[in-house]
């Protein structure tokens, strides 16, 4: 009896504990927890000092991030290249700044709209990495800079390239005027790549620099077939006919002097899709088809892009990504080469891409947030966001050594990057762009002429927009 | 243990006492049962906080135009913008068009296989891992390699159909064919899992009855149609049932290899990702909850009428 009733007793207590360490470790301070790296870090001794003194004391800027950060340094498996961790930028950040702690929470790309949505509503950070800036923005989750930077006499727009801060303009949900909510952070831009020894092989002349499409038409079919000089099959061009599709109609729209349609707010936006630039532009892309490889709408064919076997000539609608460091890991160097993207009469053409940072509206740390923002925006910061691989926003970028080293490659995409169409599409990460994509797709394997597919596209977006 | 103290204090002592005892072991009792339930509390607030919370909580957004932030009560509004929506009832289209050929091709197949693995005399064990492969293999990384393995230049189906004269075919780079290649990874994926369930079946059915019948004159397949086949009727049962939840429920394998808009030209879209387009990367969630509640009904109808078929009992 006594030996059942100590079971009994000791599996009570048991449970009793489990309980406690559950709720212990389910409500422990999330300075342990969520911030991963840059908690895990923020442990250190140079921690402990700067938290103890300084004009700073006390205060922690919490950052989060978008993408392959990692706060220790690493190695690119593909490339050898070792990337600086986060802990440069935030040991050089706590210096600048004595006594302020950042904290970094990084997350993946995949799925980053919605964490970001999660994090804003719950007041996980003071900065945002934010592509989505225009949604945010107009939900009213964004703290305007421009007072700050009216405030800060150190701080200047011109640093950054030109066209990047007005992309990132966004409307607030009471203003009719574009604001400033974020400072460029990632640049990122669209050109077209071309791999100059099959146009050697072919006997084509190089693309110009800001290439025709009656030009990449006349190019692209001379280099379909079979390689005179290795006896492969080339194909012209390649263009992904499925996810970014409707930024390379619009791209080839605004080369004809047309463009999406007009507005910002949702409530002002009107939708061109069915124009005659758009609908010339889908038979344009429908003529390319017809000298790509025959996965082009499953984002399939382009499988030997940026190797040595490479068998396709023309590259539309390209980004950086990682195409400088395995140009070079591939020794390609003096095989790959960019031209721009098609331009209006206004010199403006092409998909705005890349980050900005913001401030949260409801930070309690607004001051040191503006200043992290600055240290961002600093060629020190910059200079580590192009070390990790991304490509940095700021003019002084293209004075760098380590830039001029590739100026071949990079001194077009800094071209590229100051003339994407602005403001950006605002429609780029909601409905109509699906509806758009699944209406080229419906081109592109036959469903529907242009003509059909592009009415379609513009009647379904129109009614979203009167539903929405 | 409690029951023999009980037997003892009854024997001993007068009535008054004996009633206090008796309360004192019941309240033990409850002590003891309540442990148990102490220990319950971790699952079931986990149930509680993420399935049965967001539940409510999706049922309470279908009535809202809500972005995550902003939200505004607009009544039944996103269940008539779903059920009028083309995309909706195309990705319904697709998702029965799917899971029906799934199961039509993956249960008799299935079935088969297992059929002739039971007869195998040897090396039972290894056909049954070799088939059960495919099933636990992630189904994300299957679609990422049937991508390549169903290349329109460069795949190994198609090397094989032009190796033996057949035209070869663009996979996922049509409407018309993409649908077979989800097929055809599906029927690959789940097949393993079908032959399992059936053969553990198959050696359930007692020998005496192929004796007998064998006795009768029966012939093998006389023997296979009048006793294996009605004995494997639960088993059919239940892989039509699960069978059609998860082919209802599809969303990993589109969303892989046709994006969130099932590519190309919604062709392989599914309600599963349609919700998750309309949710996830066009910030409607109240759309995406009713398309949820919407495909709920759907199952629940579904699951039924398949109960009613295939007379399981639940």
């Amino acid at each position: 009896m006594i030996k059942c009733s100590l079971t009994k007793g000791s599996s009570f207590i048991l449970a009793f504990f489990l309980l406690v360490l559950l709720t212990l470790v389910g409500c422990s301070s999330d300075s342990g927890g969520t911030t991963d790296s840059g908690a895990s870090s923020g442990g250190d001794s140079t921690n402990g000092e700067s938290a103890s003194g300084g004009e700073w004391a006390g205060q922690t800027v919490k950052v989060q991030l978008i993408g392959d950060f990692s706060m220790e340094d690493s190695t690119d498996p593909i490339t050898g290249v070792k990337t600086p961790g986060l802990k440069n930028l935030k040991d050089e950040f706590e210096k600048q700044y004595p006594g302020a702690t950042v904290e970094f929470i990084i997350m993946p790309w995949e799925g980053y709209t919605e964490k970001t949505q999660a994090m804003l509503t719950s007041g996980e950070a003071d900065v945002y990495q934010m592509p989505g800036i225009a949604d945010f923005a107009a939900q009213g989750l964004l703290e305007p800079l421009q007072p700050y930077i009216d405030a800060d006499s150190e701080f200047s727009l011109d640093s950054f390239i030109d066209n990047q801060v007005d992309g990132w303009k966004a409307l607030g949900p009471d203003s009719s005027e574009l604001d400033i909510f974020g400072l460029p952070f990632l640049g990122d831009a669209r050109f077209i790549t071309y791999d100059k020894k099959i146009f050697d092989d072919w006997g084509v002349e190089y693309l110009s620099e800001f290439p025709t499409m009656e030009e990449i038409s006349e190019k692209a079919a001379k280099m379909t077939g079979t390689n005179p000089v290795t006896g492969e099959q080339n194909y012209g061009v390649w263009f992904r006919g499925d996810w970014s599709s409707a930024f390379t109609l619009v791209n080839a729209a605004e080369g004809l002097g047309g463009k999406w349609g007009t507005g910002f707010a949702w409530d002002e936006i009107e939708f061109q899709f069915n124009s005659q630039e758009m609908v010339k532009g889908l038979n344009w892309l429908l003529d390319m088809q017809k000298l790509a490889p025959e996965g082009i709408v499953s984002n399939q064919g382009n499988e030997k892009w940026l190797t040595k076997d490479n068998n396709i000539a023309i590259m539309l609608n390209q980004g950086p990504g990682d195409l400088v460091q395995q140009t070079y890991a591939q020794g390609l160097e003096d095989r790959i080469a960019i031209a721009q993207e098609f331009k209006d009469e206004n010199g403006q053409g092409g998909l705005f891409a890349g980050s900005p940072i913001t401030i949260a509206k409801d930070s309690e740390n607004k001051e040191l947030a503006w200043e992290w923002l600055k240290f961002a925006t600093s060629d020190f910061a910059q200079q580590y966001v192009y070390e990790t691989g991304a490509f940095p926003a700021v003019k002084s970028a293209t004075e760098w050594e380590s830039v001029k080293e590739y100026e071949s490659l990079l001194g077009p995409v800094f071209k590229a990057m100051s003339t994407p169409y602005t403001p950006r599409y605002p429609w780029g990460s909601a409905q109509p762009r699906f509806i758009l994509t699944s209406e080229i797709e419906a081109a592109l394997t036959g469903k529907r002429n242009a003509q059909e597919a592009l009415d379609k596209a513009q009647k379904e977006s129109t009614e979203w927009l009167e539903n929405r | 243990m409690a029951k023999n103290s009980l037997e003892l204090e009854t024997t001993s002592g007068p009535n008054s006492q004996l009633k206090s005892e008796v309360e004192t072991i019941r309240q033990k009792k409850r002590k003891s049962q309540l442990t148990w339930y102490i220990f319950l509390i971790p699952s079931f607030l986990g149930i509680l906080l993420f399935m049965v919370y967001p539940i409510f909580e999706s049922l309470r957004l279908s009535f809202y135009q809500s972005n995550g932030t902003i939200e505004n009560y607009i009544g039944l509004a996103n269940f008539k913008t779903v059920l009028t929506s083309g995309p909706f009832w195309n990705s319904v289209w697709n998702t029965f068009f799917i899971g029906i050929f799934q199961i039509i091709i993956t249960i008799p197949l299935g079935f088969i296989f297992a059929s002739l693995i039971n007869s195998t005399p040897k090396g039972q064990n290894f056909f049954k891992v070799i088939y059960f492969l495919p099933n636990v293999t992630s189904i994300v990384a299957a679609s990422m390699i049937f991508a390549f393995v169903l290349h329109p230049e460069m795949g190994i189906v198609n090397y094989a159909l032009d190796s033996i004269g057949l035209p070869t075919l663009k996979w996922l780079a049509s409407p018309d064919t993409s649908k077979w290649a989800v097929i055809l990874l599906a029927v690959w994926h789940w097949i393993g899992f079908v032959i399992i369930i059936c053969l553990a079946n198959l050696q359930a059915i007692s020998p005496e009855m192929y004796e007998a019948a064998r006795i009768d004159g029966a012939s093998g397949i006389q023997q296979w149609l009048f006793i294996t086949v009605p004995n494997m009727a639960g088993t059919f049962a239940f892989l039509l049932i699960t069978g059609w939840i998860g082919a209802l429920q599809r969303f990993n394998e589109v969303y892989v290899l046709g994006g969130p808009n099932g590519s190309p030209a919604r062709s392989i879209q599914t309600m599963g990702a349609f919700i998750y387009e309309r949710g996830f990367t066009g910030f409607e969630f109240g759309i995406a909850s009713a398309a949820t509640y919407i495909m709920f009904m759907i199952i629940l109808v579904f699951t039924f009428l398949n109960l009613k078929i295939s007379k399981m009992k639940l």
